[in-house]
């Protein structure tokens, strides 16, 4: 078949079937001990949700080793993750909480759950003061700080900025909004915004250092909108609230519809401008064969994270804040872009590279969003047949 | 040189499956040790800081934190002392005391909490004592918020 005439976007077998499902295997195993720690459920409902999960991941694994399309699939995961982590996020919270604001009695009592995108706010008052700046919990409870770190760590020893499109609960909303238009109404972005994210990291580490509190969370994260926020009890928290909702309209919904683009993720996450560092010191990258690369720029166009310019193409690998996502990978005509392993040679095997990328990634996937998923489902079956998603 | 490159590349990206795995399968468990190794603590300016006194009233007890001022470095001029009482099982409807928090054998502070209505009046017989910064309904009692400022 003539390679030139297939558009980037179908579909082929890339893998026999025999081979792909013998590659899936671990998976299975790995998931079905996962999402049932070695117990089926005996509630119908909770039995139900597992089995759906456990199918719906195991077809995007084997999806994602038959086709060779990487984002395509993953996307499917990434988004479905997002959505269902806030219906059980929030869920989970009226349960216990009674609602979704929290109050300055919750925050003393340390009620709060820790997040990801708190943590490079607390390294300099923790280097100062061994304190953490956040009103939660240090062990033994929902989203503990330790256990978000130790979560932190493994993910940046095994996907560096990978993360950021392999396991945030919150990456998924963004990426799933630039998905809705099939072409960008805002094509041209001045490649300096790319700094933006950079100055949020500096801006909000120093400001919490000075004033020993999350400055991030409490003025601009637009995720509170749909997890939880500060009950309204002054002027000030009125201001805030506008402030993150306008955010999270501009920069999860608006602008990603428009562009095409993750804009929260690639041009304001602290987090993730802070977790591009990590890309440095992790093994797995996006490299580009120049010599095969025919300059369609089609990789440049589809990038959610303005991770590729004509410049980087220079150095024939992506910038820092590559999220792994295998967009531009899977855009690319002539196979000219794929996952390498740092220090292995450029020709060497990409399909073993691409595995050995995707099973530590998808595994990190399956595991934190794999038991979300479930809890999702089994509250939308709630809300299906009671009426209600709460238990009462 | 090369092949020793290659052969740590194929190495760290066969751990990292493993590494995965680790920070799930031991999740509970590396929190604890990390935990206990770097001896991090939640912020005094969200939990109020360590009790340094406790006093039994029989049905409730007060529980005195120590006078945060915490700074990145230092401390700050201004800063705040915690007054817990609990359980709200044995608290009466009106929790009226005298607080030596700095323990020099002179009252700093008369607190009146009425628990009925969430309100609290403060009479200040030291400089330190500003005002009341908040009232906490807690899950098992009260708690105010006194702010304090250093003197100068």
């Amino acid at each position: 078949m003539n390679q030139d005439k297939i558009k980037p976007d179908a579909i082929i077998p890339q893998a026999s079937l025999i081979k792909t499902l013998l590659f899936i295997l671990p998976m299975m195993f790995l998931t079905f001990a996962i999402l049932t720690k070695g117990k089926l459920p005996s509630d119908p409902k909770s039995l139900f949700a597992i089995v759906i999960t456990y199918l719906f991941i195991n077809a995007i694994f084997f999806m994602l080793l038959y086709t060779g399309k990487t984002d395509r699939f993953r996307a499917i995961f990434f988004i479905t993750y997002a959505v269902l982590f806030v219906v059980s996020f929030i869920t989970h919270l009226i349960e216990i909480r009674g609602s979704m604001a929290v109050s300055q009695a919750n925050m003393l009592q340390g009620e709060t759950p820790f997040c990801h995108i708190v943590i490079p706010m607390t390294l300099i008052p923790l280097a100062f003061t061994r304190t953490i700046i956040f009103p939660g919990t240090i062990i033994g409870s929902f989203a503990s700080i330790a256990s978000m770190f130790v979560l932190w760590i493994g993910v940046t020893l095994a996907l560096g900025r990978g993360f950021c499109s392999w396991g945030c609960f919150f990456g998924g909303l963004d990426d799933g909004f630039s998905r809705i238009l099939k072409r960008p109404v805002i094509k041209n972005i001045n490649f300096n915004w790319t700094y933006l994210p950079y100055a949020v990291l500096i801006a909000v580490v120093l400001t919490a250092a000075i004033s020993l509190s999350p400055t991030y969370c409490a003025w601009l994260c637009p995720y509170k909108t749909v997890t939880e926020f500060v009950e309204v009890t002054s002027f000030k928290i009125l201001m805030q609230t506008i402030i993150f909702v306008s955010l999270f309209i501009g920069l999860v919904i608006v602008l990603p519809i428009l562009t095409r683009r993750r804009i929260q993720c690639g041009l304001f996450c602290p987090f993730g401008a802070f977790q591009s560092f990590t890309n440095r010191i992790n093994v797995f990258e996006v490299r580009i064969d120049k010599e095969k690369c025919v300059k369609c720029k089609r990789c440049i166009q589809v990038c959610p994270t303005f991770s590729l310019s004509e410049e980087v193409w220079e150095k024939g690998k992506t910038r820092i804040s590559c999220t792994k996502c295998g967009k531009c990978i899977d855009s690319c005509p002539k196979k000219a872009i794929f996952f390498h392993l740092k220090g292995t040679p450029l020709s060497g095997n990409q399909r073993i590279y691409r595995i050995l990328f995707l099973y530590p990634a998808f595994l990190f996937l399956a595991t934190i969003a794999g038991g979300t998923i479930q809890d999702g489902i089994v509250k939308i079956i709630r809300l299906i047949t009671t009426g209600s998603m709460f238990i009462h | 040189m090369n092949k020793l490159k290659s052969i740590l590349g194929y190495t760290w990206a066969f751990i990292a499956f493993f590494i995965v795995l680790a920070t799930f399968f031991g999740n509970e468990r590396f929190s604890k040790v990390l935990a206990s190794v770097t001896g991090m603590k939640v912020s005094p300016w969200y939990t109020g800081g360590d009790v340094i006194s406790v006093i039994d009233h029989g049905t409730y007890r007060t529980l005195i934190h120590r006078p945060v001022f915490d700074a990145l470095i230092g401390e700050k001029r201004e800063g705040f002392i915690q007054i817990n009482w609990e359980p709200s099982t044995g608290i009466p409807q009106v929790i009226e005391e005298k607080i030596d928090y700095d323990k020099d054998r002179k009252e700093d502070l008369l607190i009146i909490l009425d628990t009925s209505t969430g309100k609290a009046t403060l009479t200040a017989y030291s400089p330190s004592i500003v005002s009341i910064e908040r009232i906490y309904r807690l899950k098992n009692g009260w708690a105010v918020r006194i702010v304090l400022r250093k003197p100068s």
